[in-house]
């Protein structure tokens, strides 16, 4: 379904980012993305979407119609094709402020609306009806006419979800969504997201070893650009100090476990 | 005496910078011709021509209403104009949306355009499309882009740049990030700013009026070169007002943006 | 698409909305049509006649640097335009100043000095450049001494309600110990206040300069002397490359100059720094 192939990425003065990194995600799965600061997390999520260029390898996923999509292709076409079907959650929102819910949830449906369309008649009373569903699905609904920047941080995080699943994306990235979370807020995101792992896959970059033990199906673990670990997120604490390592304090430590988990 | 010596050495410090800057006045004066025998004249002259200014003609002041409002009316045209333009100006001259030599380009034709008192533009308008006021509506319009334009390009580039990788996630296309994000980040702020220069441009309009573009600073410089000088005091007057009433309208419609929200 | 459980709110409906903004853009151009037409300006005829934007420009082009050489006082009045900017603000500072303390509220005589004070301070700021500088032609004819005085006056405005606000809002503190130590309210204001308000004072110098220069060029066409009259006389003798050579200069100036003031501004406030 999704597949990154040899993904490299090399900055200009030689360093290595991101060394060969191969995984596939198939239908159903959960993928916590785990790993220290700087093991390249986020750098992975956005080559996928194509925020950031690629070296070498590429990241290919297919539709149920075997459509094929590339977002690491060079082709402008191309990447919005596969951008719009690409449902992106990233840390901190990024939601524009100033703008109602409602809005900043139909900006999601931009990449299937023609530039000039969305310029001078802008959206669809249908697609704000849409709009609205997925608002529901993430409670929101009665927020719709809020303007984003008074909600607080785990209303946003729900806005954000309502965007992404309003994209009818093929999977859905996550970049630390719950990084800025209370645990009350964490709770309410991930029993969210687990629901739309089932419909379409979910890769998510995760701090919290429990988190990803609880509501995860599978763990990849990143340790500078390389994966170490492919495999059940069930990590023991040996497994975890290999992954964070230099024996330091890791996140799992600085966690307070959650309540009534 | 001890003190004395004390407060002089204080002031050493000063003696330099503060010579400089007598020569400079000096020379500075000279050059302008400042002449105090001119002055005392020109004082004396002053008042005994309070005479003639004062009393205003009070029945020139309905004639003077046309005048000003046609002073307004220029700003109000040219003001809206200069504030879309320059969204053009200020798409183009951003880091974050334009490759680097439209940048430079534009960045560079608002620059020039800074340079050019509007009274500069105003000539050269008139130089091709003749006196009255549409020269001084354009000439006043691609006044504002200046400074505007710079505004619009730096509150763009002042976007966090999370927000604009985001929206192209999605698959939006870079007219559509900014139809959907970039404009309306700017849009309250760059109303506010064109009110302001509003404002400004009031003021503009009197000089640009003398020179010929209308409005009452035509009326004004008429009634002078005519030494009709009572109607020149009601036409100054009227003036007064108009420039105070723009000012406080400014003032009152920037601080309901600032409060609630879009108008 | 299965039935939605949740409305869209009526004010949000895009259909609402666009309706809305299509009501905004027509009644817009209904209104400026309307202006225009009370103006009696026709823009088709700027259309039409864009051949004599191109005629003009044509005849500009190029430029004639060599009037510098032909004409040497371009330079002197480059210079005059300059000064008339310089010594317009200062002397418009100075006397700003004196008026500022007089309109502060904690260095004011007393209230109806203040009130007086203010409303001078007001009416000026009222009053556009041009309306002085014409009264002024009349009293103390053509040239830049009526343009400087005119500058002058206009930076009292400039400045006056500027400073007596930042005199308002200085720290009590040093002025009431002068006031303890015995010292009468000049005392006060020559040592407490005004090196508080000083910085501010000197900043606001700067930017009211970079103001007066643009004036003085604007100033000078009406007769005001610099380089703006010669500018206008090149214009009114349709030596079209000549204006154009004068417009190059008045930016070059206009740039040169803020970029000399950023320079003198630094340096003033390292200095300052070392005084310290």
């Amino acid at each position: 379904m999704l597949e990154v192939r040899n993904l490299v990425k090399r900055l200009p003065d030689g360093r290595v980012l991101l060394d060969g990194l191969n995984f596939r995600v198939e239908r159903g799965e959960f993928v916590a993305l785990i790993g220290a600061s700087g093991a390249g997390k986020s750098l992975t999520m956005r080559a996928i979407v194509g925020l950031t260029s690629v070296s070498e390898g590429e990241v290919v996923f297919t539709g149920e119609t075997g459509k094929v999509y590339r977002p690491t292709a060079t082709s402008a076409k191309e990447l919005r094709r596969a951008r719009r079907n690409i449902g992106c959650i990233f840390q901190g929102c990024n939601l524009v402020r100033r703008l109602s819910v409602l809005d900043n949830v139909m900006i999601g449906r931009l990449g299937r609306i023609h530039p000039l369309r969305s310029w001078f008649y802008g959206f669809t009373d249908q697609e704000a009806r849409e709009a609205m569903e997925s608002l529901d699905r993430v409670g929101m609904a009665d927020f719709a006419a809020r303007v984003t920047g008074s909600l607080s941080g785990g209303e946003m995080q729900r806005v954000a979800i309502a965007r992404a699943i309003y994209q009818h994306p093929l999977f859905y990235l996550a970049d630390e969504p719950i990084a800025a979370l209370d645990p009350k807020n964490t709770e309410i995101t991930m029993r969210l997201l687990q629901p739309l792992a089932c419909e379409n896959p979910i890769l998510g970059a995760f701090h919290q070893p429990d988190v990803v033990s609880r509501f995860c199906t599978r763990a990849i673990a990143l340790r500078k650009g390389r994966i170490i670990y492919d495999g059940s997120p069930h990590l023991s604490s040996q497994q975890l100090a290999a992954i964070y390592g230099d024996g330091g304090a890791h996140p799992a430590d600085m966690q307070p476990a959650l309540v009534g988990s | 005496m001890r003190s004395k010596e004390f407060s002089l050495a204080r002031y050493r410090r000063h003696a330099r910078p503060a010579i400089v800057l007598v020569a400079l006045v000096i020379a500075a004066a000279w050059q302008c011709e400042v002449n105090f025998r001119d002055l005392l004249k020109g004082i004396a002259k002053g008042l005994s021509m309070l005479a003639f200014f004062f009393p205003p003609e009070w029945r020139a002041f309905p004639e003077m209403i046309h005048p000003a409002l046609v002073t307004v009316i220029i700003c109000v045209i040219a003001t809206p104009i200069g504030a879309a333009l320059s969204i053009f100006f200020g798409l183009a001259g951003a880091r974050n949306l334009a490759p680097p030599w439209l940048r430079l380009l534009c960045r560079s034709l608002i620059a020039i355009e800074r340079g050019l008192p509007e009274i500069v533009i105003l000539l050269i308008l008139v130089a091709a499309f003749g006196l009255g006021p549409f020269a001084g509506i354009m000439a006043l319009a691609i006044g504002s882009i200046g400074m505007l334009g710079k505004l619009v390009s730096d509150a763009i580039e002042e976007i966090d740049g999370r927000v604009l990788d985001s929206a192209a996630a999605v698959g939006a296309t870079r007219l559509q990030v900014i139809r959907h994000v970039v404009i309306p980040e700017v849009l309250p702020s760059l109303v506010s700013h064109s009110i302001f220069r509003f404002e400004v441009n009031v003021r503009a309009s009197v000089l640009l009026g003398a020179v010929g573009a209308g409005g009452i600073g035509y009326e004004l410089n008429a009634a002078i070169n005519q030494l009709e000088y009572n109607r020149a005091t009601a036409a100054a007057l009227t003036t007064l007002a108009l420039v105070f009433v723009s000012e406080r309208a400014s003032d009152f419609l920037r601080a309901r943006i600032l409060g609630g929200g879009t108008v | 698409m299965s039935a939605p459980s949740f409305a869209v709110p009526h004010a949000l409906l895009p259909s609402v909305r666009l309706r809305r903004r299509l009501v905004i853009l027509a009644g817009s151009i209904a209104a400026l049509a309307g202006l225009l037409v009370y103006l009696r300006v026709d823009p088709i005829a700027a259309v039409r006649d864009f051949h004599y934007v191109t005629d003009l420009i044509r005849e500009m082009l190029p430029p004639n640097f060599r009037l510098l050489a032909v004409k040497p006082s371009i330079w002197n009045s480059l210079v005059q335009t300059v000064s008339m900017a310089f010594l317009g603000t200062l002397v418009g500072a100075g006397i700003a100043l004196v008026l500022s303390v007089l309109a502060a509220s904690n260095t004011s005589p007393n209230r109806w000095t203040r009130l007086a004070v203010r409303t001078l301070l007001a009416t000026e700021r009222c009053t556009p450049n041009i309306v002085v500088l014409l009264v002024l032609l009349i009293a103390v004819g053509i040239g830049p001494f009526a343009a400087t005085l005119s500058l002058s006056i206009g930076s009292v405005g400039m400045f006056g309600k500027l400073f007596a606000d930042a005199i308002e809002h200085v720290d009590p503190g040093p002025s009431e110990a002068i006031a303890a130590a015995g010292g009468g309210r000049l005392h006060a204001i020559r040592y407490a206040v005004l090196p508080q308000v000083l910085p501010s004072v000197v900043a606001n110098c700067f930017y009211a300069f970079d103001v007066n220069l643009r004036a003085a060029v604007a100033l000078g066409i009406f007769g005001g002397g610099g380089i703006g009259f010669e500018l206008n006389v090149a214009r009114s003798v349709l030596r079209y490359k000549d204006m154009f050579a004068c417009l190059i200069l008045i930016m070059v100036l206009i740039n040169l100059m803020e970029r000399v003031a950023d320079f003198i501004r630094k340096r003033l406030f390292s200095m300052e720094g070392e005084l310290r």
